[in-house]
């Protein structure tokens, strides 16, 4: 798998996005992060272990409290990846846009010029 | 199949056009249309690399030539479905990503095209993703531009 299959595959889950959107407003702990959830502690370290496996978060080792940081690269790469994907589309319409108007203006036999 | 509702971890892109619906279809499915639109912004389809054998099991392939550099990029996918002029699916054969286009007729020669990727990426076939996934990954982009302090886009 690669890196961005490894995010998108972290990111799959809604309780490990709702985590990573209190981390983007800053650190915080685990206690911290079980706090909004209906979870047990064992259940949110699970889904921390996966964000943290994806590169998503990274936790301090030697703190007593083990505060979770949000690696902002990680997300930056998977949002990169689907605005690319709609920039694509958004400028292959844009061209496909443009032949309509074209071959709708040029009179030809095969193409249906209603009202122009 | 409901067209409508959309599904866990998918993409959709939506453009109305100002041409009837089988004249859009069309254009997805001629070669000599293709070439004139295909390759996005600073990137060219040439006519004579695009091959199209549009029904089920048939091939879609294209060489993406990049304007600047010459460099260039083989995108080739295998239709799922040719269902004129409403409908057409494809997977693409490197990633396994499924691309509907559905067509609408809006009247007055108008014509909606929906664009629906699905399984995006590849961990996404896995039950355990699909199931997950309970917001569109279109509108997730958004909010991880909000995130990251990227502006969302629109289409």
């Amino acid at each position: 798998m690669s890196a961005l299959d490894v995010t998108f595959t972290a990111l799959a889950d809604p309780t490990r996005r709702a985590i990573v959107a209190r981390l983007a407003l800053g650190d915080a702990t685990v206690n911290e992060l079980a706090e909004p959830f209906d979870m047990s502690l064992p259940a949110v370290s699970k889904h921390l272990k996966v964000l943290e496996r994806s590169g998503l978060i990274s936790r301090t080792r030697h703190a007593q409290y083990r505060p979770c940081h949000l690696e902002r690269g990680a997300l930056d790469a998977a949002a990169d990846w689907i605005e690319e994907n709609r920039r694509i589309w958004t400028e292959r319409f844009d061209q496909l846009d443009r032949h309509l108007r074209e071959i709708q203006r040029a009179p030809g036999p095969r193409e249906e010029d209603r009202g122009r | 199949m409901n067209d409508h509702t959309p599904d866990a971890a998918e993409l959709i892109f939506t453009r109305v056009f100002d041409a009837p619906r089988e004249l859009v279809f069309r254009c997805m499915v001629e070669p000599e249309h293709l070439a004139r639109f295909w390759g996005p912004a600073g990137v060219s389809a040439p006519l004579d690399k695009i091959t199209v054998d549009a029904r089920p099991g048939g091939v879609f392939e294209a060489v993406m030539v990049n304007d600047a550099d010459g460099s260039e990029y083989r995108m080739r996918v295998i239709y799922d479905e040719v269902a004129e002029p409403e409908r057409l699916a494809w997977t693409d054969q490197d990633s396994g990503m499924t691309t509907i286009s559905t067509f609408t007729d809006l009247g007055g020669g108008r014509t909606e095209v929906r664009i629906r990727q699905r399984k995006v990426p590849a961990p996404f076939r896995s039950p355990e993703a699909q199931a997950g996934f309970a917001t569109s990954l279109d509108r997730f982009a958004e909010y991880l531009g909000t995130l990251s302090g990227h502006e969302g886009g629109t289409i």
